[in-house]
Formats: structure tokens, sequence, C-alpha cells
């Protein structure tokens, strides 16, 4: 005789001895071998960088006897889930890598990062490089690199057509529109990305509201994000989707497939507003095009209150200590050494990083005229999409894709940012 | 030759279970006889599904169990602190018109999967049995799109549907259609087909194969009956091959609806939902809301829900097969 | 004659299916003798000369070790898969009990849930059984997965072969382990290339589990390890397209091998008739 609540009964037994070994066993801190420590290093770098970060843990790993680091290169999107995963299951590793920002700040609310304050030197460090992983006056990681963000554009297509790099908003749209007539696409952008298209509204947003309007918005005190300057950034950039100012299909290109990059080497695009790393991507994408490309910095806006002096960037990356690390004094002192002057020093003289560590010299003149705009920059907006926490981040980028897609009005899209920041900030 | 496929197609049935396979030979033995092959059977099926219902059970019952757990909190994903919500994010899920929009999206993947992928499959598997020299080849060429990773087909395509420098752009420039050039995944219109029609490329060949071993268990007697009645080739797939293909094209369409409901791939690397959320699938916002947005609460309700919606789905299938079968 | 006249349309459909299944797989391939400043210059021209660049910095990278570890887990799951999901198959398609139809579904439900949903659960599991960062982590979750597509297609080939098989093998008196294994199993060939082939294929490029569930480089199969040539602002196109290519010709040859197979099964279905 068989029955059915034989079976009914084994499968239950299954499912509940198998929720029960996961629940009882998920508090002790994981398998451990403890003949020597062993730290977890996971960082995102690539090329030169990957080199300083491996020669960086060599030299903590000659200073710190019996200590070994696995250093395991992540890839930046998998990385953030495999991350977040680890967190979670609550085995993370000794030190990681972020951007500090609104990202790394969740897990600092879910108590999984450790508080650096007393551990790093601020003096070490440049203040605006600092900022982004300070949270209610602690700091809970040190960066190691810097990003700005300028125009870059084609030298020798500029002087073919009598083009000067402009010092006024009025200037720039008029260089639109000789490239225009000339059949050229004025910048190329790859917005399927979203990050991409984000760098037009920081800019047209702090030109028109300012240095603080961001802040006063992030920290509820005083504008928000509909403030009547992110109305205007974004009729700005409607006005530019609308003259043909990107090339076609934009918000289906890829920056990392090389889209947007594509048109500027092969000159049918004459600008590009991307990171430094552009630099570095050309010299592997197209050693030749090097000697073309040039940058101005973002102009002003008549009449608004930002300067051309300001600009937007960020910090990459940033290490930090997790809380669950069973050796978090050791994991701080790799967190030093990964920062230190000489890792700073190797990276800016390999793979033209800025530095976010102070009294760097750079080999490089690219390198040393973009930190010079980095010194003389009188505020550094960071990125929205890495300052604020992620799902206001998201709705940043969906919103201004969809601006540039010209499928929602400038009105729509600060509303709907502004609701989200009142329901995620306050 | 009709007779024989109807008889064939009729043992088909559901009902070919082992209850007639023994005729009790006397009246006074049948209870003992019934219990002695009541219990041989329960160790039968305990020795051949119990292997796979303990691996089974382990990791899928399991992880779906602990998906409905954990959509009945607001949680982080990335630490303890789990606070109970009851329905909540449920209620949530049903006022937020980007679940809708991705729902949407999802119909639209099942209707033309099964409208493009399935016949698509059918033509080439026949097409795999017409007397062309050079099989093989064919054969080997079908099939390299599902054997192709996502990612290069990913890349690839975003290449193919670029604005600029794109084939299908070039190629509506030779046949003079310039007024239909456009960058396909960049346009809110036309980025949820060109993505789909990707997806269907990729899983044709899957179908293929399913029909070509199904097509290779029809019994040859069968054609060679009909050859024999003077039957043209239409009349030979009319009346023998698709009666017969039935049972497989319905278990196809399961895979492709079950499928289409939770695909995800090709959309993250082709167009990550964009552009303004005009390609999300569930399963595309599912995974932004928990590992972008750190809502693994909320995530886990748009699983939750998209589970249940496949089951019903897959429920409706199931009860129209079998009525399908009491008709016959 | 007249037969040639009549394959000619048969012919202008086979060639058109054959450039629209496998251009991409051409260009992907061609693509990865390209160096990257010849793919940014012309995405779509064939290679000038052809760079073994990438295929040489493939060989020199930890590739044979993902090669070698991704082939473990690979055949060792789908071995599993059609053991296990024919044997679970056989009382489903052939035997009739209370319980069979629920639990046919309950099989069918795994299909349903997405996968990433599932990452936690399976972490902390895998954490628990102490199999995180081995290789050994990924044929329970991959087996699991692959089972319910698995046992839909046996189940439906087993409903389809005629009852007389096992009569007479029962009155020969052939126990049903026996007859599953020596009659039946060999009559499902089709169904176990089939079943072979998909989730050969599903599981050698599965991506998600494989992140996830170990860490180290020694431990990463193919997918994870290729990732490698991904940069981290721009993507390295003919690098992947190679890692790809050569990702993908294992799959060419299960595939060639196990339609082989089908085409023996084509023979074994004339014998059993």
């Amino acid at each position: 005789m068989w029955k059915p609540k034989v079976w009914v009964t084994a499968l239950i037994i299954l499912f509940i001895t198998a929720g029960c070994s996961d629940s009882e066993s998920s508090t002790d801190g994981g398998s451990g071998d403890d003949t020597s420590k062993t730290l977890t290093l996971w960082h995102i770098e690539t090329g030169e960088s990957e080199v300083a970060i491996e020669d960086a843990v060599k030299r903590f790993e000659e200073n710190h006897e019996g200590v070994n680091v696995e250093v395991v290169r992540q890839e930046n999107d998998p990385y953030k889930t495999k991350l977040s995963v680890a967190m979670g299951g609550g085995t993370p590793p000794d030190v990681f890598h972020s951007w500090g920002g609104g990202w790394l700040e969740k897990f600092v609310e879910a108590g999984q990062v450790k508080d650096l304050s007393d551990d790093i030197d601020p003096e070490q460090f440049l203040p605006a490089a600092l900022s982004p992983a300070e949270f209610e006056g602690k700091n809970y990681g040190a960066p190691l690199a810097m990003d700005i963000v300028p125009v870059w554009y084609n030298k020798g297509m500029f002087e073919k057509f009598g083009l000067e790099e402009p010092e006024t908003y009025e200037e720039l749209i008029e260089i639109i529109e000789t490239l225009k007539s000339n059949d050229i696409v004025p910048f190329s952008l790859a917005n399927q990305s979203k990050w991409p298209g984000s760098f037009y509204y920081m800019y047209f947003a702090e030109r028109f509201g300012g240095p603080d309007l961001f802040n006063e918005a992030y920290k509820r005190e005083g504008r928000g994000f509909d403030d009547e300057a992110y109305v205007k950034a974004g009729e700005k950039i409607r006005e530019l989707a609308e003259m043909g100012a990107f090339p076609d299909g934009f918000n289906g290109m890829n920056f990392d497939t090389g889209q947007s990059r594509q048109l500027l080497y092969a000159e049918q695009a004459g600008m590009i507003i991307q990171g430094n790393w552009m630099l570095g991507t050309t010299r592997n994408d197209m050693p030749e095009f090097e000697e073309k490309l040039g940058f101005f910095l973002f102009p002003a806006m008549e009449g608004g209150q930002g300067s051309k002096k300001d600009i937007v960037g960020g910090v990459s990356p940033v290490y930090s200590v997790a809380e669950k690390s069973e050796n978090k004094e050791l994991a701080t002192e790799l967190v030093k050494e990964l920062t230190s002057k000489a890792t700073a020093q190797q990276l800016a003289n390999t793979d033209g990083a800025i530095s976010a560590v102070k009294d760097i010299e750079y080999d490089d003149e690219y390198v040393q005229e973009i930190s010079n705009v980095l010194e003389e920059a009188e505020y550094m907006q960071t990125f929205y999409d890495q300052t604020l926490p992620p799902e206001l981040a998201e709705v940043h980028l969906d919103t201004t894709q969809a601006l540039f897609g010209l499928s929602k009005t400038p009105e729509e899209a600060a509303k709907e940012v502004e609701e989200k920041a009142k329901e995620v900030l306050e | 030759m009709e007779n024989n496929a109807k008889k064939w197609n009729v043992e088909q049935g559901d009902d070919r279970g082992s209850s007639k396979v023994y005729p009790p030979p006397a009246p006074v033995r049948v209870d003992q006889t019934k219990k002695k092959r009541k219990k041989q059977d329960f160790w039968v099926i305990v020795g051949f599904l119990g292997p796979a219902l303990l691996i089974y059970g382990l990791y899928v019952i399991y992880s779906i169990a602990m998906t409905f757990y954990y959509s009945l909190f607001e949680w982080s994903g990335i630490d303890t602190h789990m606070v109970f919500a009851g329905l909540q994010n449920y209620i949530t899920l049903i006022g937020d018109h980007v679940f809708w929009t991705s729902l949407q999206n999802n119909f639209l993947l099942v209707a033309a999967s099964l409208l493009t992928q399935l016949p698509l499959g059918l033509i080439m598997a026949l097409l795999l049995f017409s007397p062309i020299k050079g099989m093989r080849f064919f054969r080997s060429i079908y099939f390299m799109p599902f054997l192709m990773s996502t990612v290069a087909i990913g890349i690839l395509f975003i290449y193919i549907y670029d604005g600029n420098f794109g084939i299908v752009n070039q190629i509506l420039g030779q046949l003079g259609l310039e007024s239909w050039q456009r960058g396909w995944l960049g346009n809110e219109e036309t980025a949820i087909w060109a993505v789909i029609a990707t997806v269907c490329w990729q899983f044709a060949p899957f179908y293929m194969i399913l029909f070509r071993a199904a097509i290779v268990g029809i019994p040859e007697e069968l054609y060679e009956a009909a050859e024999m009645d003077g039957a043209s080739s239409r009349k030979k797939f009319l009346k023998i091959t698709l009666p017969l293909l039935i049972p497989t094209i319905i278990t196809s369409s399961i895979l492709s609806i079950i499928g289409a409901l939770k695909y995800f791939d090709l959309i993250y690397v082709m167009t990550d939902g964009g552009p303004n959320n005009s390609t999300e699938l569930m399963a595309t916002y599912m995974y932004e809301q928990t590992f972008t947005n750190f809502n693994m609460g909320y995530g886990s309700s748009i699983s939750f829900s998209m589970f249940i919606i496949a089951l019903f789905v897959t429920l409706i299938i199931i009860v129209f097969d079998q009525k399908r079968k009491g008709a016959n | 004659m007249l037969n040639r006249i009549r394959q000619i349309p048969l012919y202008i459909l086979a060639i058109l299916l054959l450039l629209f299944t496998g251009l991409p797989f051409f260009v992907m391939v061609s693509t990865s003798f390209k160096t990257q400043i010849e793919f940014m210059s012309a995405p779509w021209s064939l290679p000038e000369s052809f760079s073994f660049e990438n295929y040489r910095l493939l060989l020199e990278s930890e590739f044979f070790r993902f090669f070698f570890n991704s082939v473990i887990v690979s055949v060792i799951s789908v071995v599993a898969v059609i053991v296990l999901g024919a044997m679970a198959s056989y009382p489903l398609a052939r035997m009739r009990f209370k319980l069979n139809r629920p639990l046919f579904i309950l099989f069918l439900v795994g299909m349903m849930i997405p996968i990433h949903t599932t990452l936690i659960p399976i972490f902390l599991l895998t954490k628990n059984m102490g199999l995180y960062d081995t290789i050994w982590a990924l044929p329970g979750p991959y087996i699991a997965f692959a089972l319910p597509v698995s046992i839909v297609i046996f189940t439906q080939f087993l409903k389809d072969l005629p009852k007389e098989l096992e009569e007479s093998a029962k009155m020969d008196g052939c126990g049903p382990f026996r007859l599953f294994w020596k009659i039946l199993f060999p009559l499902l060939t089709p169904a176990v290339a089939t079943v072979a082939i998909y989730n050969f294929i599903q599981i050698w490029n599965e991506f998600i589990f494989a992140l996830v569930l170990t860490n180290s480089e020694e431990n990463a199969t193919l997918p994870l390890g290729l990732r490698e040539f991904y940069g981290q602002f721009s993507v390295n196109v003919p690098g992947i397209m190679a890692a790809l290519t050569l990702g993908s010709l294992p799959l060419l040859l299960i595939y060639l091998v196990a339609q082989e197979k089908i085409v023996k099964g084509i023979a074994a279905g004339s014998v059993k008739g």
C-alpha cells in the first residue's frame, strides 16, 4: 500500500530541512582556514591601473608577513550584483571597490561598512575627493583617483571650419549650427547607457542654478529637483535634441561597445561630452586620433548662476572595509596602501589618472592639463547617479533619457524626480 | 491511411496507463495482485522520481518558497533588517505603471514568440527532411543562432540596428527606403520590435531541433502507406505530420510562453529596458528593483507575480489540451 | 528534370534561411580576427590582415583552466539531467497514480521562477553546504533548473512510444528498471540528444550563478573568465568575439555529434516498427 501522505510528508520534511539548515548556520561567519590570514580584495580596475593595484598589494604583503591577499578583479556591471549578494549572504570581501555616493551609502546604512574616520588622514587627499564617501560626518572610504567631464572635440575639424573653443553658450550653439550645416553630427552621444546624457543635465542645471542647487535639492534645504533651473536644463536638452545636435538613434547607442566614439574617430561627429577616461580609451581604440583630441569646459549660460569653472566629476575608485571582515585592522592597512602616494603616483605615471591624493606629479601633459582644470575648479559637481540613492538615481537617469527622446516634458521630468526625492530623501 | 494515422493518434492518448496491462486471471486473487502491484508501483515511482525530486526540491522549490517569503517584507537584501509588510509590496505593484508596461511587453514577446519562433522552427525542421543536397551543412548553420552566446548576439545586433553604421539601415538605403531608416534601438516605438526580432531569431533553432526530433519519431510506414494511396506531399503533411506533431507543438508553446514571460538576457545587454522603459520586461524590472535599487522585497514580489502569471497561463494551456484530447 | 526545377524554390528558401541564421556567426568569427582599431574604424569590413593577437592573448590567459572547469561542470550537469530527467519522466508519462498530474505541474512551475530572485537563497544554501567558491557549487542549481524543460521533453517522447513495448517486456519478466534502461531509454535517443543539446548550451553559457557562487579565478567557468576581455570603460569588441568564438566551438561539436544521434534514432525507429 502506498500513501500520498507519505510523499507529502517527505517533501515537507525536505523543504523544512533545507530551510532550517540555512537559517541555522547563516549567522556563523563562514568557513575559515585559519592557518594564515587571508584578506579578500574586490576591485574593477583594468590595464595599467590593475597593475598599480597589484603592486600596492605586493607592497602590503611584504610589509605584513603571513598575510595573504586574494585579489579578485570584477567586471563593472556584474560587480554591483555580486557585491549585493555577498553582502546579503553575509560573506563580503574584506576590502571592496565603490564610487562613494548613494550606492556606498546603502551599504553604510545597512551597517556593512567600517567607519574609517580615525584611520585615514584627510590631509593626504584632495577635499573634493573625500566627500563622496562621507556620510553624517564620518568617512567610510579612501579615494584613489578622480574623473572630470570636459567637452572633447576634434581639433582638426574645428580648424577646418574656422571654429574656436567657445566661451559662451551662444558660441557653442553657433558651433553646433556650423557643424550641422556641414553634415557633421555636433555631439556624439551613446545614451542607451543613460549616464552620458546625464552629463548634459548636470551641466545645464549647474550653469543655471549655480553650485548650491544640487546640494539644496539633495539635502532637502531650499530649492528642489523641480526648481526652475532643472526645468530650464530640460528645455535646453530638448532644444538640442530638436535641432539635431545628436546622432540618429542615440538613445539606443551603447558607450561600452564604442558606438559614440566611432562617430568621433570617423570624423562624422565633432564633439563629445565624456569623462577624462576618453583619453585612455582613445589611446586604446584609435591612437592616431589622440593628436586631434582637444577639450574645453562647458560654457556658462547667460543670466545663470554657475561659472564655466564649475566642473562635473566623480571619484573612482574608493576603497572601503567591510564591517563583517574578520581582520578589520589589517584590511584598513590594506586600504591605506591602496590609496598611498606611491600607488597614486604609479597610477598617474602609467594610466594617466588624475589622483585623489595630494602632491602627485604628472608626466603626461594632457593629464597635467586636466589636473590643472581640477585644481582651478571652483566647485566640483559629483555625478548625480553616483551621489543620489540608487532608486532616485535611476529615476534621474530614466527621466533624462526621456527628455532626450522628447517623450517627457521638462516639467514632467523635474516633477517626477522631485516626487521620488520626497519619497526617498525625506 | 487516414485510418491508420488516426488509430495511431488515438493511441497517443493519456489513458495508456498500466491498469489494463494485466487482466486479472481469477476474481479471487484480484485483491492480492492489485495490492502487490500497487506496492511495486509505489517503489517504482519513488525510485524513478525521487532523485530528481530531491535535487529539484532543494534548489527550485525552496527558492520559490523563499521568493514568496521575501516578497512579504520590506527588505534591501543587503542587511539582516527585514520589516514584515504583508501584501504591501503587491499593492504597490498593482499601482506601478512600469510593471504594467513591462507586462504588456512580455505579452507582446509571448505573441511574437508563438507566431514566429514556432513556425520558423517548423519550416527549418521540414526543410531538413526535404531532398536538398548538403543537408549536414544547412543543419549546422541553421542552429548557429542558438549556439551563440547572448553577449555576442547582443553586441552584434546593437551594431546591426545602429542608426549610423547599421546593416538594417544600409539595406533600407539600397532598397530606396531612406525614409524608413532610423536608430532602431533608440526609438521608443521601434526598440521593442527590434529586440523581439532578435529574441525570435535566437530561439527559432531550438524549436527546429524539437520538431526535427519529433518528426523523426513518426513511423515511416504511415508515409509509405500514404504514398501508395497517391497522396501529395501537402496532403501527407496535413494528414500525417501535422496531427502527429500536435503534442510537440503544445509542448513547444508551453516552453515558448514561459520562456517569453521570464525573458531577461538580450534585453539586459541590448537596451537595459530603455529608452524610457519602452523595452522593460518584468524580469529586467525585477532585476533593477532588486540589485540597482536595493529593493529585494519588492523585486521578489515582482518575481512571484511573474511566477503566478506563468503558472496561470500554463494551466490554461493544459486544461485546453485536456479538452482537446477529450474531444478526440 | 522536372523534379530539379520543382526543387529550386526549396533551395532559395534554404539559402535565404542559411544567410539569415549564419551571417551573425560569420561576423562574430571575422570580427575576432580584427584589432580594436580596425573594428573602430570599420565595424563591418572583413579583417584586412588576420590578426591572431586576440587568440594569443586568450590562450595566454587562464583560458584552459576556465575551459576545463566549464567542461567538468557542464558534462556532470548534463549527464545528471539526462539520467534524472529521463527517470523522473517514466512514471509521469507511463504510469497512473494520483499525484501524477500535480507532480508534473510541480516540475513545470520550476521553469516559471525568474532566476535572479533565487540568487540569495541559493547563495545561502551553497554557503551552508560548504560549496561556495568551488566548482561543485554549480552542478546543483544547474541540474535543478534544467530538470523542468528536460522532463517536459522526455515525458512528451515517452508518451509517444507504443505501449506494447512494456507489455511484452513485462510478460518476459523484465523488472521496471531493466525495462526502462534496456528497452525504453534507447528509443529515447532523439529526446536525449535534444535535451543534451539544449542543456549543454544553456549551462555552458550560464553566467549569473557562476558569478555569484564562485569567486576566485581558479574556479571561474568560461563565461566568467571571458569577462576579462571587458574593460572598465570600453569593451574590446574583437577580443570578446574571439573569446566567444573559441567558447562556442565545443558547442558546435556537441551539436554535430548529437545530430548524428538523432539520425541514428531514425534507424532505431525503423527497427522498432
